[in-house]
């Protein structure tokens, strides 16, 4: 930040937070992400992909009816909340069905967003 | 008094059980044991039912909005039950099931195919090889089109009596028929890549070939005896340019025009289509003059009334399928692999794909006669209840404006929900930079379908020459085609044939040929072929407003500024 501007901005910075994310079949999303919301997820970004794993070698001929045309969810999640969240969409995506798509988790360092000034003054110490 | 519970012990102790398995071991164990793991039914179940149900409900709402429309029609207004009820619902669901199959099958069969000749076809070929390519494939993609089975189904309900050539060509000479169409189709592939590869404007093509089919017309039907060929021939051109010649032919075309060096042209692509709409009847025409010139009627005293629709059953049905889709996917394998010399990936998933195309067309055809072409003939030959006869059900007049607007709204209707359509509108409103909206172009051309399906049945009521209708109609087209942009004429030719899909197409064709019986006309084609003038001019109509409005508010832009 230079000096010269005379003040110093405050940049607001989350922490325990963690990335969930999950792949699914094209246009499953919807309903993975009303699951994840259900359980306390604020948000979610989608987007589109290509890609294969599992369905080839562990389904036989019913490998046609897993659509190689993907969407990749995002959802940052407090660290607290996220089991429950990552519990929540592995159920709602059906994970434990081969072919179905998979879900992970990541730490996260840090991550910024629009934070409520009140909430900044109560626990911003 | 509160009890504070922080919330994220409270998460902690509902949250569910995990175990903890390392990745490592797993592929560890995976490297040595190599075998498929048992599905549950579950497990089948979630596999397999959003797999199907989303293809089913595609089709579903094709068939199922336009058909519940003809019913209700016919009950309401028609006063009238549906009879043969089991056949014909037998017949729509069968109508479902095989399209539902044979666009799956098209998706994993052939579509691999033509992409991957498109693109890498330019390349490692010389020109002329790559207009031999497209002309092949163009004329062999159009046996394999469903529809085409509507014309040949349709020879026996021709009039051999007021309408001699035309039931000729039809029972006699339907092969012959077949085969002008399809070489037809594949000479506009060769004139469209030829149009790419030298970057000719789309304008003097059509303006050309419109005006050749035109004076065709116009020498047949100065011949009474050969004017009924007409509307047959230009109801070919909207039945050519249907599910398995447009994505066959337009994969292709993006191919050729990318590899020409005019990738960054949004247009590319545009133009097939039309030319293969215009290609048949001109085909079709011409054969008419030659069959007359050289056949004769004499031998064809006695129509084949043998010859119904549906020749065969269900083993008629697979092979005319396997008839129409082998040959296509193996010159497709042939140009692929022996000539480009480029290896076939997925052999499994294509012989699949090539598999549900044969099973999706058997019941396709099967059920085009057991269910819509049955149920369009009922609702044309009831139609006319509505107004002619001793025991009409409506005063004249009524009774006429009923059956043209139900013309009208069917036509609306079933442009409406056509998903080509959808996505024409969506590169439109992109390629315009949305001063053309999708919703904009989606209704111009279904109230120009809707307008020409109206007219068309009027042409059928009153029996009156379509080359009346159609001469003027095309007219004024090449007449807007000459005041509009080159975008607006590529966009409004082409939307033409893409609303004329494999629902549409045998319900009008049956419905005008039974209408066309039951108030003793000469023939009932042509419906098809004044909705295909119809969108041309309302979308290039609706062009021109918006050139001039834009033109006219620069204008009062530039006086203001001035007054300012």
């Amino acid at each position: 930040m230079p000096e010269s501007q005379g003040k110093v901005e405050e940049l607001v910075v989350l922490t325990d937070v963690v990335l969930i994310t999950c792949i699914v079949q094209r246009g499953k999303a919807e309903e993975v992400i009303q699951a994840a919301r259900l359980a306390g997820a604020q948000g979610a970004t989608v987007f589109y992909a290509h890609g294969s794993g599992v369905r080839q070698r562990h389904l036989g001929v019913l490998a046609i009816t897993v659509s190689a045309e993907k969407e990749v969810i995002y959802i940052v999640a407090a660290s607290d909340q996220a089991d429950r969240i990552f519990a929540k969409i592995h159920a709602a995506a059906h994970l434990d069905t081969p072919g179905m798509g998979m879900a992970y988790m990541t730490p996260l360092e840090k991550m910024a967003t629009y934070v409520p000034p009140e909430i900044v003054e109560r626990f911003a110490g | 008094m509160t009890r504070k519970i922080r919330y994220g012990d409270y998460l902690g102790r509902v949250r569910v059980q995990q175990r903890v398995i390392s990745y490592n071991e797993v592929t560890a164990w995976d490297r040595k044991h190599r075998r498929r793991p048992r599905l549950r039914p579950r497990d089948i179940h979630r596999l397999v039912a959003p797999y199907l149900s989303s293809r089913f409900l595609d089709q579903f709402r094709a068939v199922i909005p336009v058909t519940l429309f003809l019913v209700s029609f016919q009950v309401l207004v028609l006063k009238s039950g549906v009879s043969d009820v089991a056949a014909i619902g037998l017949g729509i669901v069968g109508v479902m099931l095989g399209l539902m199959f044979f666009m799956e099958g098209l998706k994993h069969g052939l579509m691999p195919f033509s992409e991957n000749i498109g693109h890498l076809m330019p390349g490692r070929t010389s020109y002329s090889a790559v207009l031999a390519v497209a002309f092949i494939l163009g004329a062999a993609a159009t046996f394999a089109e469903p529809a085409i089975g509507a014309l040949k189904s349709v020879g026996s309900l021709t009039d051999p009596e007021s309408a001699a050539w035309l039931s000729f060509l039809l029972n006699q000479r339907s092969e012959q028929v077949v085969v002008a169409v399809a070489v037809s189709v594949g000479l506009a592939v060769l004139v469209s890549m030829l149009r790419f590869m030298q970057g000719w404007a789309m304008k003097p093509v059509v303006l050309i070939v419109t005006l050749a089919c035109l004076a065709l017309t116009w020498y047949l039907a100065s011949d009474p005896a050969l004017a009924p060929i007409i509307g047959l021939a230009w109801d070919c051109g909207a039945i050519t340019t249907g599910p398995v010649t447009v994505p066959i032919v337009l994969a292709l075309g993006v191919g050729v025009s990318a590899a020409a060096g005019r990738e960054d042209n949004p247009l590319a692509g545009f133009g097939i289509v039309t030319l293969a709409s215009l290609f048949p009847p001109l085909a079709v025409m011409a054969l008419g003059v030659y069959t007359a010139e050289t056949a004769d009627l004499g031998q064809f005293a006695t129509p084949a009334a043998a010859a119904g629709p549906g020749d065969g059953g269900l083993w008629g049905g697979a092979l005319n399928a396997l008839r129409a889709i082998v040959p296509l996917a193996a010159l497709l394998w042939l140009i692929q692999r022996v000539w480009l010399r480029e290896p076939l990936r997925h052999a499994n998933l294509i012989g699949y794909g090539i598999l549900l195309c044969v099973l999706g067309m058997a019941a396709f055809n099967m059920g085009l006669d057991a269910g819509l072409s049955a149920l369009g003939m009922q609702v044309g030959d009831l139609l006319s209840t509505a107004f002619s006869g001793d025991e009409s059900l409506y005063p004249y007049w009524a009774g006429l404006g009923i059956a043209l607007a139900f013309a009208l709204l069917l036509g609306f209707g079933a442009t409406i929900a056509e998903p080509a359509l959808n996505a024409l509108g969506m590169t439109v409103q992109n390629l315009t930079d949305g001063a053309f909206r999708k919703q904009t172009l989606i209704r111009a051309v279904a109230l120009g379908v809707g307008i020409g399906t109206a007219l068309g049945m009027a042409k059928v009521i009153f029996d009156l020459p379509l080359a009346w209708l159609l001469i003027p109609g095309y007219l004024l087209a090449l007449v807007l085609t000459i005041l509009s942009s080159e975008e607006y004429v590529n966009l409004a030719w082409d939307s033409a044939g893409v609303t004329t899909g494999p629902v549409t197409v045998p319900l009008v064709l049956a419905m005008g040929l039974g209408l066309g019986r039951a108030v003793d006309a000469h023939e009932g084609f042509g419906i098809l072929a004044m909705a295909s003038v119809g969108p041309i001019v309302s979308v290039l109509a609706v062009g021109l407003w918006l050139q001039v409005r834009a033109r006219f508010l620069r204008f009062q832009f530039v006086r203001m500024m001035r007054n300012v």
